[in-house]
């Protein structure tokens, strides 16, 4: 007998003992209810299929979060166009067009009115902690798929930048540029928000 | 008339000023990896004469602080959200069928 073999999975009891947790952590990085849902049951049958995969080094539970964790990146992935080649942008090209003016003598520079209006990105203490997850998820749905997905690995789970560049099969630039492409517009859209 | 070192290295970074979207760039990199000198100097002179930059800069720096706030709640044990007393009982049903199909 295997040292492995103690270590047994109990699927039964997966959804009581699991189920609101693996929903919290879905419900944070997608907005909708249901797709969060569809993420967990997902993540169960995925993980009932590969359960002869389990050996024990983790407990039940971080498993069958990272199981998680990849369907919700995998959601994202989907999401994406295929208009867009794969997964990469630009190598090393931060130049937005939506932001910044073109070939004139300001290229470059903040267009009008896109730039920041105040230092402050959000009322400090004014907002309730509900309010700021809403708002965040809401700009993270707003995002392409593709730099939601690097913005949640790499923000949100604080996934090491190597690892996020082999699962998305992206080189370094493209992930320095994706993240800052993220963040742009992750600041516009909060800054929209509480504006408004 | 011989310069010094600090004088040559402003004409040095003058020649390489950087313009807004570059300077971004630098300012979301620099939250992730530590930039080389000269990246860096250009990013502080881009500062030193832009507002709009200062400003953005200030508010990548809120947004992290955002997202730290953010990530403690959303991994917290007592969680926000709950499972759909329904949702768990699809679930458990969809999983209770797969297992005696096995």
């Amino acid at each position: 007998m295997s040292d492995h073999d103690e270590y047994t999975l109990d699927p039964q009891h997966w959804v009581e003992r699991y189920g609101d947790y693996l929903f919290n952590y879905a419900a944070g990085r997608v907005s909708d209810r249901e797709r969060a849902e569809d993420l967990v049951q997902e993540t169960f049958l995925a993980a009932l299929k590969g359960r002869d995969r389990y050996r024990g080094d983790s407990t039940e539970r971080t498993w069958l979060t990272s199981i998680l964790k990849r369907k919700i990146i995998d959601s994202y992935r989907k999401k994406y166009s295929s208009r867009e080649s794969a997964f990469g942008e630009t190598e090393g090209v931060a130049f937005d067009g939506d932001y910044y003016r073109g070939e004139d003598p300001l290229g470059g520079h903040w267009q009008e009115g896109k730039g920041p209006h105040s230092d402050s990105l959000l009322p400090e203490g004014k907002l309730e902690e509900e309010e700021l997850s809403g708002f965040i998820l809401d700009c993270i749905e707003h995002l392409k798929p593709n730099l939601a997905a690097v913005f949640i690995m790499k923000m949100i789970d604080e996934e090491d930048s190597a690892y996020i560049c082999k699962e998305l099969g992206i080189t370094p630039s493209n992930l320095w540029v994706m993240l800052h492409r993220a963040r742009l517009r992750m600041r516009d859209c909060l800054e929209k928000k509480w504006l408004t | 008339m011989k310069k010094g070192l600090a004088y040559r290295m402003m004409i040095y970074l003058s020649k390489r000023m950087i313009a807004c979207d570059e300077a971004s760039y630098l300012i979301s990199l620099r939250e992730d990896r530590r930039l080389g000198f000269i990246r860096w100097a250009q990013l502080n002179m881009h500062l030193l004469t832009c507002r709009l930059c200062r400003k953005y800069a200030s508010q990548i720096r809120q947004l992290s602080h955002s997202l730290d706030m953010y990530r403690h709640q959303c991994n917290q044990e007592n969680c926000m959200h709950h499972l759909s007393p329904e949702a768990g009982s699809r679930i458990l049903e969809e999983l209770t069928r797969e297992l005696n199909a096995k």
